[in-house]
């Protein structure tokens, strides 16, 4: 699976490149990690909760840092394993400065996935991921915001991580964005609203609730 | 004329399954049983470095964890189910068969590296995941002509290549007619892998009795008899010690033909070792990979004909996927190359086998078992000849059929069973004129396809002419007997599984002595109750195992007429059997029950004559010269959505020539079904591995098969040449309905499509797939 794209941050390179190489905010920005420690000085270990489509599960890896160029690219190697199979990838971030205190983020990697993930979640595999990035940076976005205006000294920014419910939520919306036309979507709404409404009709005329 | 062969009688075992009456291995429970679940390879090729099974045994109710490691001794590659056949010179044969659990590497997806026993399947899945162990992933062998590349890397890494085998079959000349042909069709087809998915996956119970040294086992194999024989021989019992039952078993499609998968080993080794009783259940996601699969195969193909369609000769030159191990030898590609000049009288033919190990799922038989692809072959390159000639597909098909006064056709090719490939018998025109008339075919060409095209609609139509070889050797076996209730118990040695054994070899019987035929009472794969044979596989069971059961009801009869002679006081000559009475011909009342006659041949008092027999029981065998080979063909209607390229079948036509027909309904049973999976092979049915030898949709959502809204009423026509190999006249039918219809489709598409200029030479399609190729293609009108 080919992992592609770009993602511009409202903040000057090196701030960018700070909050990349720190775990803690890496841990927050991606909800469903559980752990993730620095076992090395450019490597990390950790857990990660993984659901995608029917498949879910606890993948434990590795993330390890390597041609570091700072703060221009760094190559990320993950390696990640568990109960639902397996996802090992490559992939090149580079940074590049806009000039304008913006900072454009390009990414390309290669994942290799297998077991449950691939039999079953395959079909799923690559919107999950797009929108899991997405989400990721996003959430790098708002931290970075967060830290540059403690440092300015303005009103503090509310940095909050969204939740692994939120985070799955945002997923399974995209999801279905993408394989429901945003037509068929209201179609879709307004039956399922119909069909509430008639069964909420059954339900108290027949007093199923007592 | 024929009493009860040929009736459509209703068959006597449907009250039972219809009701929940029937066992199923997974019915079976024992008390203390436990409960195996398999640590299965996420890697389709990848080095066993270490594995830590440590958790997974300290959890509470894990029993045992075994490993390949724990095996010691007993771990051994499981025994091959065919070798290579040896009449024909120039073979290369490479026999690498599956292993019990992984000891050194992983060669495919799903490939079993640890069992955990448990006191319930769910334990036993937890420990699963507790299990610790690291695979270092190699580079996967997927793509047939990469893996045969000097460079590439290898399955087997103690082999020079990935090649498994090869084999070269030649008739006449090939190179000299196609000089001299007006026209050369030169072809690369696709064909790609399917799985049989049959409704009840696997499933083995195993249980020593410590005490008395018996070990029993419920499997799901369509073999019971050499699994047991191959059971005793690898865990150092008598074949006495062990008994196999095959109960019913809901579809068995040829994937539960193969011998010995990992677990069919495991479960029963691990029963001895732990002295308990052991069930293990595959799972649907496991069936993706631990059953079997088949038909993935790369055509290089060539017809040479004269300008009048007369086919010249035939060449084809093809890869065959093995997956990761090749216990079933050559039979598939043999098959392939034995069904490659279809129904045609064809001179010469050049023909070569390559097969290839890559890191997929094992391929073994399923229904068809290599006949769909050389029928595929042969039938496309004659519509494209057909085509480019001008002539219609019916005409070219009659100009080419072997003539009904060449039988017996001997091709001078060996078939699957290492015989000579000989056509005992076929008359094929009346087969393809019948199905033209109840298709409606001039009709449709000439007023309904052009009043429908001219409303816009896609519709077309297909024909296809096949041949089925079936009824292979070595032999089967029965026993018959008479009980005093005057009920008739018939054991034969093959499994069921659904093709209506109960009823049609009850007919069998009540032919020769006159019962009705729900007095018999037929007990199946239980080698306690019959312990020769090999198994049902091959459309087979109606020719061997049924004249086996001919043979034995005839001998029974033999002996009732005799003892009733004795015991009336009339010749054998002038006595009938009738409504299970022996009754005198000109005196009705003049009768004995076949009870009362069982008994006497039984006496608890007196004594048996020296020579003779107790009982009225007889045990016969049957074994064919070589196959007998039944044809027929289909014919379609469809129209295509040209929006959502989903096709709807208008009408379908089968007809079929499977020599004596024993059971009209049951046979129409076995065409619905087959057509319905051929139907799947043709549309729907693909199985996509990704380049690192994942299986990317092992899950009936993603993997799909058709339901009742693809599968069409059939109308069935039904034409008999008798065998001349058995006294029965009978030939195979359990795989024709699968055989011709992915050829039978990708004449019909082309013909619903003639705007496209475009070719179908791959399948299965689906309706992405025929989008993808008409996308892009200029309408050439």
């Amino acid at each position: 699976v080919k992992l592609e794209g770009e993602y511009k941050f409202n903040g000057p390179r090196e701030e960018v490149w700070k909050l990349v190489r720190d775990p803690e905010v890496l841990a927050s920005a991606l909800p469903g990690t559980k752990s993730l420690e620095h076992v090395g000085e450019n490597e990390y270990k950790g857990e990660m909760n993984v659901r995608i489509g029917p498949v879910s599960g606890l993948f434990s890896g590795r993330l390890v840092v390597s041609n570091e160029v700072p703060p221009e690219s760094c190559t990320l190697t993950v390696e990640g394993k568990g109960s639902p199979g397996f996802a090992n990838g490559t992939g090149n971030v580079i940074l590049s400065d806009l000039g304008d205190g913006t900072t454009l983020m390009k990414y390309v990697g290669e994942m290799q996935i297998g077991g449950k993930l691939a039999s079953v979640g395959q079909r799923l595999f690559d919107t999950a991921s797009k929108s899991m990035i997405r989400q990721g940076l996003e959430s790098f976005n708002s931290a970075l915001q967060a830290r540059m205006a403690a440092k300015s000294g303005e009103a503090a920014f509310d940095y909050k991580p969204a939740s692994e419910s939120k985070f799955i939520a945002a997923i399974a919306k995209d999801m279905a964005g993408e394989m429901l036309s945003s037509k068929r979507v209201i179609w879709i709404a307004i039956a399922i609203v119909v069909i509430l409404v008639i069964i909420a009709a059954i339900w108290i005329s027949t007093g199923a609730g007592g | 004329v024929t009493k009860y062969i040929g009736q459509r009688i209703l068959r006597n075992e449907d009250p039972r399954l219809l009701t929940g009456q029937a066992l199923f291995v997974d019915d079976v429970e024992i008390p203390g049983m436990l409960y195996a679940a398999f640590l299965r390879s996420d890697y389709a090729h990848a080095r066993l470095k270490s594995i830590d099974t440590s958790a997974a045994r300290q959890r509470p109710g894990v029993v045992a964890v075994y490993t390949a490691e724990d095996m010691g001794e007993d771990w051994k590659p499981g025994p091959p189910l065919v070798s290579p056949p040896p009449t024909v010179k120039d073979v290369e044969f490479y026999s690498r068969t599956q292993v019990p659990l992984v000891k050194d590497k992983v060669r495919h997806a799903g490939e079993p590296i640890a069992v955990v026993i448990a006191e319930s399947r769910y334990i036993a899945e937890d420990a699963v995941d507790d299990i610790v162990v690291d695979l270092e992933p190699l580079e996967a062998v997927v793509d047939l002509e990469k893996a045969l590349e000097p460079n590439s890397v290898l399955v087997h890494d103690d082999l020079k290549s990935n090649l498994a085998a090869c084999m070269v079959q030649i008739k006449g000349d090939y190179s000299k007619v196609r000089e001299e042909a007006d026209l050369v069709i030169k072809r690369r087809l696709n064909i790609d892998r399917g799985a049989a998915a049959a409704m009840e996956n696997r499933g083995i119970v195993a249980h020593w009795d410590a005490k008395s040294h018996f070990l029993t086992v419920w499997d799901t194999t369509q073999a019971p008899i050499p699994i047991r024989n191959g059971l005793a021989l690898r865990l150092g019992l008598s074949e006495h010690q062990v008994r196999v039952i095959a109960p019913f078993v809901g579809g068995g499609f040829g994937p539960k033909m193969m011998m010995f998968y990992p677990e069919e080993m495991l479960i029963p080794w691990i029963s001895i070792k732990l002295a308990k009783p052991i069930k293990w259940i595959e799972d649907r996601r496991e069936n993706f990979y631990a059953t079997t699969q088949e038909r993935e195969q790369i055509h290089d193909a060539e017809m040479a004909l004269t300008r009048e369609g007369r086919i010249l000769g035939v060449s084809d030159i093809f890869l065959h996927d093995t997956g990761a191990y090749d216990p079933y030898g050559l039979t598939i590609p043999l098959n392939t190359q034995c069904h490659a000049m279809g129904p045609y009288d064809i001179a010469n033919f050049y023909s070569e086998i390559k097969v290839v190990f890559t890191n997929k799922i094992i391929a073994t038989p399923i229904r068809g078992a290599g006949r769909p692809q050389g029928i595929y072959v042969v039938e496309r390159l004659l519509d494209l000849a057909a085509k480019e000639l001008g002539i219609d597909p019916i005409e070219i098909r009659k100009r080419n059929f072997i003539p009904p006064e060449s039988f017996p056709y001997d091709h001078k090719i060996i078939d699957q069973a290492f015989s000579p490939l000989i056509f005992d018998s076929g008359n094929y025109r009346p087969a393809l004129e019948k199905a033209a008339t109840l298709i409606g075919y001039d009709q449709f060409v000439r007023e309904e396809q052009p009043r429908l095209r001219a409303k816009g609609q896609h519709v077309g139509i297909g024909i296809v002419s096949f041949i089925e070889t079936t009824g292979v050797g070595p032999y089967e076996g029965a026993r018959v007997t008479v009980e005093a209730n005057g009920k008739i118990c018939v054991a034969t040695g093959v499994g069921t599984q659904g093709q209506g054994h109960f009823t049609s070899f009850a007919q069998v019987v009540a032919e020769q002595l006159g019962v009705n035929v729900e007095d018999i009472i037929l007990v199946t794969g239980d080698t306690a109750e019959f312990h020769w044979g090999t198994g049902t596989f091959a459309s087979r069971g109606s020719v061997v195992a049924g004249n086996a059961i001919h043979a034995s009801a005839l001998a029974v009869r033999k002996k009732i007429l005799k003892l009733a002679s004795e015991i009336l006081g009339a010749p054998e000559d002038e006595l009938e059997l009738e409504g299970g009475q022996v009754r005198v011909a000109d005196i009705p009342h003049q009768s004995i029950s076949l009870g009362e006659l069982a008994s006497r041949a039984n006496p608890l008092r007196g004594a048996v004559e020296p020579g003779t027999e107790p009982g009225l029981e007889a045990t016969a065998y049957f074994g064919p010269k070589y196959g007998a080979t039944a044809f027929g063909t289909h014919a379609m209607i469809l129209e295509v959505d040209p929006e959502t390229m989903m096709v709807e079948i208008k009408r379908y036509v089968v007809v079929e020539d499977c020599g004596t027909i024993l059971n009209p309904l049951i046979l129409e049973g076995q065409i619905h079904g087959g057509v319905a999976m051929g139907i799947g092979n043709a549309y729907y049915e693909k199985l996509v591995y990704g380049e690192n030898g994942q299986l990317l949709n092992a899950s009936l959502a993603d993997y799909l098969i058709p339901t009742a809204t693809e599968v069409p009423r059939i109308i069935v026509g039904h034409e008999q040449t008798p065998s001349p190999l058995n006294p029965l006249g009978s030939k195979g039918a359990g795989e024709a309905g699968t055989i011709p219809v992915p050829a039978l489709f990708a004449q019909a598409l082309e013909n619903a499509l003639p705007d496209y200029d475009f070719e179908i030479i791959e399948t299965p399609l689906s309706p992405n797939r025929l989008f993808e190729l008409l996308y892009n293609k200029e309408k050439t009108k």
